[in-house]
């Protein structure tokens, strides 16, 4: 008996500290850069996806559990981009805090206008995405406002550091504010040029920088190129001089490379997520990569 | 722990005693790959759903993978000849191939839905719901009794094909309805677990029971043995380790082969020097 009493401390300062440090789970890299930028040493950070991962496709591990039941926050995109992966995993975690609706739940998409909403809502159209494109975090503007989103939740769940989660953010805004100038700078000179992709993640992207990112290596979204799609491809390349093909890590690069070589086209490594390309451990030197090696390719 | 890994637990005690006995009969049949070539076939039914804008949930598509998983059975016991210069596992890697290629033929012309069918084939055991075990033990136990009550007749086209014919069995007509059923326990299985497990769960078990024992029965019982040793290391490794559970299971499955190969082969070399030395 007296042994319980001596553990009770213990067990009152673990519950605690826990309550005093958010425990947050990003399902992808880009959404747990977000909450450091914010959270600080506020908040445990736990990112599910690997950056190099296909967002599409991610394999659970038990830790992914584990952490999903431990949440009090759940940053997710909310535009179905994790619908392959993620719904089991909740149903299995049943943790009521992360619920949708919940403040412990952050939809990274609330309240943005995504783009190329399919007009009818059928299996024609594509039930995968339904809602939009769900790769918006690449605007840097859209990104302003999920970190925004992200600092509110965060201030509401844990109202002694609101105060320094609105810093955080404030902070994140001006970083962002004066990098838009110098990396729109450095793509001016490329405005309106076009650009391939092997997936169609870029269109928030183009549409900030003001780049056309609108021929794809995939005839549509998940399925592999066809002879007849690349030879069309290769065609409009050569018409337009597209100069650059987009590709991600979890991409099958020889693809990209073979229409390189029979257009004189280069290959640019790109990534969605923080950690994906080397030297982005964050958001802004994600977005900094980006720019310089899209820059160097259109020379 | 538990409240993260009893429902794979659970799914990897009630449910591979079916796939387990299932296994000595593919093995002894020597058609390996057939869940897998199963399987797909079940997977090219429901690019068809798709196709044709079915909800992938509905009884239709079910219908429709199960009449596939059918013509499947069909070719299997059509092909399996007494004697035929082909062996029956080209037929099995043809139709494989045919199935997974024409699905690629299928989705490049439906609108997306492939990450359902992708799912279809790698299903992740360490995220059953209760449901999905307790509807898979019913369809077993079901498949288990029918089994059971036509046991006589399934081992004998399974173990001793001359003996099947000379007794006058409609051959064909076993190794259909085994080839029917067989589908339908895989393609339920492979929708919870993924290729690569049940695969394992066919196969390892009854590899193993046959390097230590000669009767069926014995076989049997260590297969179960090793199916649920396999299964439950395999899931308290991976949550351990946190790696992904169905791999953690299938290399944990290869790892207790290699073992058991080496004390079977130990066992026999020393069966064989007494042979040799004679009795002291």
């Amino acid at each position: 008996m007296k042994k319980i009493f001596l553990l009770l401390p213990v067990i009152v300062t673990c519950s605690f500290s826990a309550q005093a440090k958010l425990n947050v789970v990003a399902t992808l890299p880009d959404f747990g850069s977000f909450a450091r930028e914010i959270g600080g040493d506020k908040v445990n950070v736990a990112v599910l996806a690997k950056p190099t991962e296909d967002p599409h496709f991610v394999d659970a591990r038990p830790s992914f559990v584990v952490s999903l039941r431990n949440a009090d926050v759940l940053i997710d995109g909310g535009a179905e981009l994790e619908l392959g992966w993620l719904p089991p995993l909740l149903q299995n975690a049943r943790n009521p805090k992360i619920e949708v609706g919940k403040p412990g739940r952050i939809q990274a998409s609330q309240g943005i206008r995504l783009m190329n909403v399919p007009a009818n809502v059928t299996r024609a159209a594509g039930d995968v995405h339904a809602l939009g494109n769900p790769h918006f975090t690449v605007d840097p503007i859209i990104a302003k406002a999920i970190a925004q989103h992200i600092a509110q939740s965060f201030s509401a769940l844990d109202p002694p550091n609101a105060a320094f989660y609105q810093a955080n953010y404030q902070k994140f805004e001006t970083t962002i504010n004066a990098k838009l100038q110098e990396w729109g700078a450095a793509l001016l000179p490329f405005h309106g040029q076009h650009v391939v992709a092997y997936h169609d993640s870029w269109p928030y992207f183009a549409h900030r920088f003001g780049l056309n990112i609108d021929i794809f290596l995939e005839p549509k979204p998940g399925i592999p190129p066809s002879p007849s799609h690349l030879t069309e491809v290769i065609a409009q390349m050569k018409a337009q001089h597209i100069k650059a093909i987009i590709v991600e890590p979890f991409h099958d690069r020889r693809i990209a490379e073979k229409v390189a070589s029979s257009t004189g086209a280069k290959v640019v490594e790109f990534s969605q997520f923080p950690g994906g390309l080397p030297g982005t451990d964050n958001y802004v030197k994600l977005i900094d990569t980006l720019v310089s090696r899209l820059a160097a390719a259109l020379k | 722990m538990w409240e993260v890994m009893f429902w794979p637990i659970l799914a990897c005690i009630l449910l591979p005693w079916l796939l387990v006995y299932l296994g000595l009969h593919v093995v002894q049949r020597g058609i390996i790959f057939i869940d897998i070539a199963m399987a797909q076939m079940a997977a090219l039914g429901i690019c068809v759903a798709v196709l044709f804008r079915l909800e992938l949930e509905s009884w239709t598509t079910f219908a429709i993978a199960l009449a596939f998983t059918l013509v499947g059975a069909a070719i299997f016991s059509v092909t399996g000849k007494r004697t035929s210069q082909i062996p029956q596992e080209a037929v099995i890697g043809i139709s494989y191939v045919v199935a997974a290629a024409a699905a690629v033929l299928l989705l490049s012309r439906a609108a997306e839905g492939d990450e359902e069918i992708k799912n279809m084939l790698v299903g992740n055991i360490l995220l059953v719901t209760p449901r999905e075990v307790w509807e898979r033990f019913a369809l077993f136990v079901a498949v288990g009794i029918f089994h059971f009550l036509f046991r006589r007749n399934f081992l004998l086209v399974s173990f001793d094909r001359d003996g099947a014919y000379q007794k006058g069995l409609r051959v064909r007509w076993w190794d259909f309805l085994f080839y029917a059923v067989f589908g339908l326990v895989v393609t339920s299985f492979v929708r919870i677990a993924g290729v690569l497990l049940v695969f394992s769960y066919l196969i390892v078990p009854a590899v193993c029971g046959i390097n230590l024992a000669q009767r069926t029965s014995n076989r049997l019982l260590i297969g179960w043995f090793i199916g649920l040793l396999g299964g439950i290391a395999g899931l308290l490794l991976s949550y351990w380790w946190d790696l992904p559970s169905g791999a953690a299971i299938v290399c944990t499955f290869g790892a207790l082969l290699i073992l058991i190969s080496l004390y079977a082969l130990w066992q026999g070399r020393r069966a064989h020097s007494v042979a040799v030395q004679g009795p002291q």
